[in-house]
């Protein structure tokens, strides 16, 4: 057997950005925490998420001058970037796209974020990831709440694991609050309730994201318009939900009754003199480049260049988030002596790696691809090809010259997705005289 | 140029259609369908004299292939 044989072939080399991001936000609650005693948290997430956002921004207008310098024939119109903004997004309550980054930034990201500090500084760094895996089980609740999908066996049994861990986990932190005398709070769980229902939020709202015909030109006179617009939006929600922090601060020290996060906010109040000073600290400048900036940028780029040919960048990269609580558990206890006897971590680390396994096989088994052939009636292939590919699940469109007029590449996480947009979208569309649905058995080549 | 060519199979053939088309080299994407057509291949040439060329001398030549149906495509718009 020849060496070119038994090679393990990545095919979609930019997999390997999901999981050197995932891996260097697993360092984050080992950084972060080495903070706490001196800086407020509240201060640690402004700093990381201001100055990450300003770069971030600063960036795409310098990717935008460059592209349109290098390639002036493939321009990329810098104020439609900002004009766009405007755009309703149907997909999330018709709200105005900057509006909505905004709720992703405060709620998905500062308040996620917030609440997950909080659950660190108050347990521990393994109780802490019990969040992490809560999430994942609420996003698949909500998948089967609102999305009515049916529990396949591979989703009950990463569901199983994922308890089985958090058992096991729970188990140990409270072994390892015993030996050290201080007990486990019930406002520990609070806040890990709170980050998972936060994180749950950013996950199932990021992807709601959508194009507005301008948008859909851009992309195809030029792909790389992807890189600058996600790394506006990232700019954007980071950028407005740390600015809230601020009044948001000034009104928590008002309040009559004291918190952990009104003691939290007076002291980001008084850190605020200091920045300058805990700004050149290490773990600061960690969380912020190499725990924002350089994670963001390599998952947009695997984003804008995935090529798949069986999961969407979005399924890899919810199968692979859970490199982060595997890598964080094993470096904490050999980083920073967090408590977790080496018998435990390996059942945990094993347990996290099948669900791994069973949720790959889980978006395997559910995802609906296909090809769907229209027939349209004189007049309507210009207007309605931009209109389809809005289209939630429509990857890339075809005109055609020959029987059929457009070939739509669709690629759906479940059949009630297919349905919806067969039934719902696409039949009761004015021009469209025929539709002819095929589904994708096998890739055979690509 | 890109052509999509759809291909109606016969019975019992489909492993062998399939591994004589992803063999002709300007054949860029192969898939089994479930529908009407059960193959769609992806074909991408400099002209319509090569994809006469390849179609007359190549696909047209496979044995298993009952019907196809090609299509040129004009523009294609991705996301």
């Amino acid at each position: 057997m020849s060496s070119s044989e038994v090679r393990l072939e990545i095919k979609n080399k930019y997999i390997l950005n999901i999981i050197v991001a995932n891996l260097l936000w697993s360092f984050i609650p080992i950084v972060a925490t080495g903070l706490f005693d001196d800086v407020s948290i509240l201060t640690i997430i402004f700093l990381r998420f201001l100055i990450a956002g300003v770069v971030l921004l600063i960036t795409s207008i310098l990717i935008v001058i460059l592209n349109n310098y290098l390639v002036p024939e493939k321009r990329i119109p810098l104020k439609e970037l900002f004009t766009n903004l405007r755009h309703k997004n149907r997909r999330f309550y018709n709200l105005r796209t900057y509006n909505y980054y905004f709720l992703i930034g405060f709620f998905g990201i500062i308040l996620h974020i917030l609440f997950y500090f909080l659950a660190l500084k108050t347990t521990s760094i393994p109780f802490a990831m019990i969040g992490t895996l809560l999430t994942i089980i609420f996003i698949a609740l909500y998948e089967k709440g609102v999305n009515y999908e049916k529990f396949d066996v591979f989703r009950i049994l990463f569901i199983l694991m994922l308890t089985f861990s958090i058992i096991i986990i729970l188990f140990v932190s409270f072994q390892g609050a015993n030996l050290s005398g201080s007990p486990i709070e019930t406002r520990g769980f609070i806040y890990l309730v709170l980050y998972a229902v936060t994180g749950s939020f950013l996950y199932i709202s990021i992807e709601r994201d959508s194009f507005s015909k301008k948008e859909l030109k851009d992309i195809n006179r030029n792909k790389y318009y992807k890189i600058p617009r996600a790394l506006i939006k990232m700019s954007i929600a980071f950028v407005t939900g740390v600015i809230i922090l601020v009044p948001l601060s000034y009104v928590f020290t008002l309040l009559p009754f004291e918190t952990d996060i009104t003691l939290e906010m007076i002291s980001f109040l008084n850190d605020l003199s200091s920045l300058g000073i805990i700004l050149i600290r290490w773990e600061i400048i960690y969380l912020i480049i190499f725990a924002t900036i350089l994670p963001y940028f390599l998952i947009f780029l695997a984003n804008v260049n995935w090529k798949s040919t069986n999961l969407t960048y979005s399924q890899w990269s919810s199968i692979l988030g859970l490199i982060d609580p595997i890598n964080t558990l094993i470096f904490s206890v050999i980083l920073v002596n967090a408590f977790f006897p080496y018998e435990y971590l390996i059942i945990v680390v094993v347990l996290l790696v099948i669900t791994i396994v069973f949720r790959y096989a889980h978006e395997i088994k559910n995802v609906v691809h296909a090809v769907v052939f229209l027939k349209l009636k004189k007049g309507f292939l210009k207007p309605l090809s931009l209109k389809i590919l809005r289209f939630y699940g429509v990857r890339y469109i075809d005109t055609l010259i020959g029987r059929y007029d457009i070939m739509l590449n669709i690629k759906l996480n479940s059949f009630r997705d297919f349905n919806y947009l067969i039934n719902r979208k696409l039949k009761p569309m004015e021009g469209i005289d025929e539709i002819e649905v095929h589904f994708i058995d096998k890739i055979e080549k690509n | 140029m890109r052509a999509i060519i759809l291909c109606k199979l016969g019975i019992k053939v489909i492993k062998t259609v399939i591994e004589e088309i992803i063999a002709i080299p300007q054949i860029t994407k192969v898939m089994s369908l479930t529908g009407d057509y059960d193959l769609l291949a992806e074909i991408e040439v400099e002209t319509s004299e090569e994809l006469y060329e390849i179609f007359s001398e190549k696909i047209d030549l496979i044995d298993g292939i009952i019907a196809s149906n090609t299509h040129v495509v004009m523009k294609a718009w991705e996301k």
